[in-house]
């Protein structure tokens, strides 16, 4: 089963990864048990896939498109689809600030809120969001205007 | 954007504490049952053409459905989407209709189209994609309910013929399915990597009840057709999709298998 088979490689990349996916499949799931499945999924399909990597980055970049991918499977296919529209617009609860901006970036378009959580939390810069995502820069440089002028917005509006 | 209150808001996140523990156990136990197969494995994974034509014959395919569905257009509405609601009705989308029976259920395969900028989702991407419409039913009618029908356990993805369904899938083409409930009928919209690339070879779209494409799913013929493994449980259908050979594009796949990593006959040969 190599190069992923193995348990010193299991546990390499459970330890290393582990943290860092959930993070970003709970960007767009409400339920930490979904963002955890679907972590595992990824882990998953890793192993079946087998693929072979040029390097660490490119392992890095493959596990989280298949997170970014396997929990807006989950999402959608739960039912849980809520239009864009109908999100910003939805009154604000009484929540924790930490809620409430979970609450306002999971709201965000996925393609959004998965660049602005690379860059505000992961800390990775413009060039190396689009590596990771193979997108074009000014795209994810567009993305990641509109999705800070968005979540901007709503938190303001929940003020 | 304050940063640190972004970090805050996500490390206030409750994960479990032995995640990383049960995940390793998890994988360690995949891992040493696909051993266990491996091992005991003692039929070819290449099955000859008319054994497949004798699996496929068993799965009743027609150009019409018996309930009336929603159109392709229709369902891009409901997903609020209606810059592919557009496209659904555009020259360049295919309209087809094709059912199959199989166990309690009828799937249909109403459409699919592709191209740039097609969706409110890809509209600032310059990157072709091909959506495509598959619907569940239920052949006596009993609404399908999120309540008690778990939509979530079905996959929708592409193969194409000559490669393993283990490496050109709907993970490895950074596909993703959303899925809505409406009239008791389920309604799965696939947004994939254009599939026009392959149009050379045979394209498919599979819908099954489980989680990956792999060998206990998929055989695949020594002329590289791909079916459905013997005897395998659930709905399922595998559609072929009409695409026009002209658009075929052999360099964008050899870049697409050599980007993905994975070796493209993996599990089916060498």
């Amino acid at each position: 089963m190599a190069p992923f088979g193995t348990e010193e490689a299991i546990r390499r990349l459970v330890e290393t990864y582990s943290a860092m996916l959930l993070r970003l499949a709970a960007t767009r799931l409400d339920s930490v048990q979904d963002a955890e499945d679907a972590v595992q999924d990824v882990f998953l399909k890793l192993l079946s896939a087998q693929p072979s990597f040029r390097d660490a980055g490119h392992e890095k970049a493959w596990l989280i498109r298949a997170t970014l991918h396997r929990a807006s499977d989950i999402r959608r296919c739960a039912g849980r689809i809520v239009p864009l529209e109908t999100a910003e617009s939805a009154p604000a609860r009484e929540e924790a600030p930490e809620n409430e901006l979970l609450s306002a970036v999971r709201s965000l378009p996925p393609a959004y809120s998965a660049v602005l959580h690379l860059h505000y939390y992961e800390g990775y810069a413009i060039k190396e969001i689009a590596a990771l995502l193979r997108l074009p820069a000014a795209t994810v440089g567009t993305r990641l205007a509109r999705g800070r002028e968005r979540l901007r917005r709503m938190l303001k509006e929940d003020d | 954007m304050d940063r640190e209150a972004y970090r805050r808001a996500f490390d206030s996140l409750r994960f479990s504490p032995d995640f990383q523990d049960r995940t390793e156990a998890l994988l360690l136990e995949w891992v040493n049952r696909q051993e266990q197969e491996e091992a005991t494995m003692n039929r070819k994974v290449f099955r000859r053409p008319a054994v497949l034509a004798a699996v496929i014959a068993v799965l009743m395919i027609s150009v019409s459905a018996a309930v009336v569905l929603l159109n392709p257009s229709q369902v891009a509405e409901e997903v609020n989407d209606p810059l592919l609601a557009e496209a659904f009705q555009s020259e360049g989308a295919v309209l087809l209709n094709e059912s199959v029976e199989s166990e309690s259920y009828r799937i249909t395969l109403s459409g699919l189209v592709s191209g740039a900028g097609l969706s409110r989702w890809a509209e600032d991407v310059e990157e072709d994609r091909t959506y495509a419409v598959v619907s569940l039913a239920a052949l006596d009618g009993t609404p399908l309910r999120h309540t008690d029908f778990s939509f979530g356990e079905y996959t929708l993805t592409p193969l194409v013929s000559g490669y393993s369904p283990m490496a050109v899938n709907n993970w490895t083409l950074g596909a993703q399915a959303s899925c809505i409930e409406r009239d008791g009928v389920v309604y799965y919209l696939l947004d994939t990597q254009s599939l026009e690339m392959f149009a050379d070879h045979t394209v498919y779209l599979a819908f099954y009840q489980g989680f990956l494409p792999s060998r206990e799913l998929f055989s695949m013929a020594e002329d590289g057709s791909i079916a459905f493994a013997e005897g395998i449980a659930g709905p399922h259908a595998l559609f072929t999709l009409p695409l026009d050979e002209s658009k075929a594009d052999p360099a964008a796949v050899e870049d697409f298998l050599e980007s993905s990593g994975i070796n493209p006959m993996l599990g089916f040969g060498s």
